[in-house]
């Protein structure tokens, strides 16, 4: 059984900045104004018609305490009530699912979530890292860069074969970013150049390269919730939001001393199962049109496939392999260029919320998949270990 | 990383670590010009939201009341403000912009409606208290932050000249068929309120040379306004296009005119009749007629006119300012026909001569307003003892107000302040302040016409004391 709700709600109006290293232009609260602007536009509706603001970003990685207080000139939360969420990398994906909560709850009709990060004026290690102390059990957080994946999935494979689809996987990534007009990165990059990117990418943590690694980004994103009633009423396309699940596991993560008695990385397989047991999905493979996934690097990306799909053996290679998770493919990941592509933090998991609902509506733009989406998913990946997945639906029909 | 143990914790380590936190803050556009503009033109400026009226202080993209987008809706305010509320910082720290104790103000600035931090200095900090005036004092080595504002200090006490005219009494004619005789003889009637004038823009001031020059009917009004209530009775009009060129249109001068009298309906507006270069003389008179304003001007002589090089004698525009016998009387007769007193602008001796001459026709009706001007490129410059023999000149009833172009505006106002005469400023004539700075507007000009008098102890001239020195009825 999916979770219980009062009401159904609906996705009716998202708006992004583009994604971009610099944008000197902007104070904070001004690059949230051009995503919160986009969105109102986009759902036709003004600040009159929101009842409630959920605010997300990283904490301290802008040098900024509370906020959501000081970004009201952006959020237009003035006079209205307004909640901030902080949950770390997920925070974007934990806002899409407090504002379903929030909205499918009776408490409002109207919510809108925003996601939001501006890198290049704070210092992200000194959120992260700074109070870490692992020989006190304050374990060293070093954020998304860790080699332990490229390590694993070495080991099984072997080097030149992990090397290739992490490359592969890395490039697909890059041609998608090149058709995402908001995407931060672009570097048209061909599947020729595979060897020499091998060769060449400087080298951070044991096999992960730079060129795997995701970009720190500046960026807002802004999505408005609707209960079912007034989705139907604005929204000519409301996309559905079928189910959330959170779950997340503190303890044994580890960049250190990485033993294969205690695999770490479970917290996707076990929300993945928990929530296609709970909505009678046998097959997601095959059921979901498209898949935007929280990406920080193709080294996770190309082992975390097997988690959420529960493949079998080499099944997660060889989808990308095949190109399959290409725009055209089984099923596309990630048609927006992913976090690789893109990542202003607090909005990053929004995005993948935002991207995959623009992709049920049929109008992401350049990077719209051909193909009819009746059914998306979102992931979220954050903290030590983090999991959010979010299911979108076309239709009111499950 | 050290540990340590606290007393009755013995068996309890406590790590003491450090933390680094570098950040980089990020102004944005409007952040950014608000700082520019108090760099570059000491100046500080807000955002207005037409929404709900809010003048916000610093400025901001966005009005949080209403989601207004307001980045563009610039305005000037005022250097001076109230402190609202304040705080003793009584710690050093390094993050801090001065030596502890300093006293951290919210400053609400005259024309903003939200009030702002700075540092407020130069006074004792027993001293300070909410609702006191205080005023900028500007970095003079700027760091591109608000701290090109250095501090504010306490604003010097200014008792406006309205204040002070509504306690005295109102000064009232007597009849002394000798004014003349005691000018002469060096005692001029100090008790006789002085008429201050604000030339609003002339023909050739532009907004590349000071922004502050008006244009539009609005701008003038708003300028007018600003005189007004600085201490002028009467304002000298050319009316301009949208582009700056001088016009003789009736439609955009009857604009200009009605925009200063609905902003501002006590004040003496004095139209130009000499409009600007290459106009005909219907053109120059046909709009006196027209609006028929209390006063307009009335040139006297046939001159050169140009714009020459003060330091290298080149001559950068030539020009011969035509005003013959014919038109100086056909203008006269035109304009007490219609109840406009002419002011009789005066370049030199000669200038005056050839209005007492045609005068003799019995056109000018008593008292005469005569304006000695000084500094055009092709009448006089200011000398002391010229402006002596023109006053000595003057027919027995007539007042005299005088101008001077550059820097002769201040040297001739203060002249003609000390002999009983009255005064005009204004950016037409000259665009800067007694100090080299470029005036905020005429209005500034007219706080130190304001300061002369005061310091000579002559009453500022009401409009109605205006008007009955001049011989003028309000309209």
């Amino acid at each position: 059984m999916a979770h219980k709700k009062n009401r159904n709600v609906g996705i009716i109006g998202i708006g992004q900045t583009k994604h971009s290293s610099h944008r000197e232009d902007v104070n904070q609260p001004e690059l949230i104004h051009e995503a919160v602007s986009l969105a109102l536009k986009d759902a036709n509706l003004t600040m009159k018609d929101i009842d409630c603001v959920v605010h997300g970003n990283m904490e301290l990685f802008e040098m900024v305490h509370s906020p959501d207080l000081w970004h009201v000139l952006g959020t237009g939360a003035y006079g209205k009530d307004c909640i901030r969420i902080t949950t770390g990398g997920t925070v974007g994906a934990t806002l899409s699912c407090a504002s379903d909560n929030l909205t499918a709850s009776g408490m409002y009709d109207i919510v809108m979530a925003i996601g939001f990060e501006k890198l290049q004026e704070g210092h992200t290690t000194g959120g992260i890292t700074n109070m870490a102390d692992p020989l006190w059990f304050r374990k060293i957080q070093a954020g998304a860069l860790t080699g332990s994946s490229a390590y694993d999935v070495e080991r099984e494979f072997g080097l030149e074969r992990a090397n290739r689809a992490s490359l592969t996987y890395r490039i697909i990534m890059d041609k998608h970013a090149g058709l995402n007009p908001n995407a931060h990165r672009a570097f048209g990059l061909d599947f020729n150049q595979i060897d020499d990117l091998i060769r060449t990418s400087p080298k951070l943590v044991g096999e992960l390269k730079l060129i795997e690694m995701c970009s720190q980004s500046d960026g807002a994103c802004c999505v408005i919730f609707a209960c079912e009633k007034k989705a139907k009423e604005i929204s000519k396309t409301p996309v559905w939001i079928r189910d959330h699940i959170t779950v997340h596991k503190e303890e044994t993560f580890s960049i250190f001393g990485y033993n294969r008695e205690f695999p770490v990385m479970k917290t996707h397989k076990f929300a993945a199962e928990q929530l296609f047991k709970r909505n009678g999905i046998k097959d997601p493979l095959n059921y979901f049109d498209v898949f935007e996934m929280y990406d920080p690097a193709s080294w996770w990306a190309i082992d975390w496939l097997r988690d959420f799909f529960d493949l079998k053996g080499d099944e997660h290679l060889k989808l990308i392999e095949n190109k399959e998770i290409m725009i055209g493919g089984k099923l596309p990941i990630n048609p927006s260029g992913g976090v690789i592509g893109s990542n202003p933090i607090g909005a990053t998991a929004l995005i993948r919320v935002a991207e995959a609902a623009m992709q049920v509506r049929g109008n992401a733009g350049p990077h719209q998949i051909p193909t009819p989406v009746n059914h998306a998913l979102a992931s979220g990946f954050g903290g030590t270990m983090w999991t959010v997945m979010t299911m979108l639906e076309k239709e009111l029909n499950w | 990383m050290t540990t340590k143990q606290m007393k009755g914790f013995e068996d309890s380590y406590v790590v003491e670590g450090r933390m680094a936190l570098p950040y980089t803050y990020f102004a944005g556009r409007v952040g950014s010009k608000f700082i520019t503009t108090i760099r570059d033109q000491k100046k500080i400026m807000g955002v207005k939201c037409p929404t709900c009226n809010v003048v916000y202080l610093p400025p901001r993209q966005v009005c949080d009341k209403d989601f207004t987008d307001i980045r563009d809706k610039w305005v000037d305010v005022s250097n001076t403000g109230t402190v609202s509320n304040f705080t003793v910082v009584r710690y050093d720290d390094k993050h801090l912009p001065r030596k502890a104790p300093f006293v951290l103000a919210l400053i609400k600035l005259d024309g903003a409606d939200t009030p702002f931090m700075h540092i407020l200095e130069e006074c004792e900090i027993v001293e300070v208290k909410i609702g006191m005036k205080v005023e900028a004092v500007f970095a003079k080595e700027t760091t591109n932050t608000i701290l090109d504002i250095d501090h504010f200090k306490p604003a010097a006490e200014r008792i406006s000249v309205h204040e002070i005219n509504a306690t005295r009494k109102q000064w009232v004619p007597v009849d002394e068929p000798d004014t003349q005789g005691k000018r002469k003889g060096g005692k001029p009637d100090m008790s006789k309120p002085v008429i201050i004038t604000a030339a609003l823009s002339g023909a050739a001031t532009m907004k590349n040379q000071i922004s502050s020059v008006p244009y539009t009917p609005a701008e003038f009004a708003e300028e007018a306004y600003k005189c007004w209530k600085a201490g002028a009775a009467m304002v000298h009009v050319h009316a301009r296009e949208d582009a700056g060129m001088a016009t003789h249109e009736h439609a955009r001068i009857k604009a200009t005119y009605d925009a200063i009298k609905d902003k501002c309906p006590d004040i003496i507006i004095c139209l130009t009749s000499a409009v600007g270069m290459g106009k005909t003389a219907e053109q120059r008179l046909s709009q006196i007629v027209a609006i028929k304003p209390e006063v307009a001007s009335l040139n006297t002589n046939s001159m050169n006119f140009g714009i020459v090089d003060r330091k290298t004698g080149k001559v950068f525009i030539d020009y011969v300012f035509e005003n013959t016998f014919t038109m100086v009387q056909d203008f006269g007769k035109a304009m007490e026909e219609n109840g406009v007193k002419p002011e009789i602008e005066c370049y030199d001796m000669g200038g005056l001569d050839n209005a007492m001459l045609i005068g003799r026709q019995g056109i000018f009706t008593d008292p005469m307003n005569f304006n000695f001007v000084w500094g055009v490129a092709g009448g006089q410059a200011f000398r002391a003892e010229s402006f002596i023999a023109m006053m000595n000149a003057l027919p027995a009833k007539a007042n005299f107000t005088t101008c001077g172009v550059g820097t002769d505006q201040f040297p001739c106002i203060m002249q003609s302040c000390i002999l009983g005469g009255h005064m005009r400023v204004g950016l037409e004539d000259n665009i800067k302040m007694p100090n080299g700075d470029l005036a905020k507007g005429s209005y500034e000009q007219v706080e130190v016409a304001v300061a002369i008098a005061n310091n000579l102890g002559r009453p500022v001239a009401t409009t109605d004391e205006a008007r009955l020195i001049m011989g003028i009825k309000k309209r």
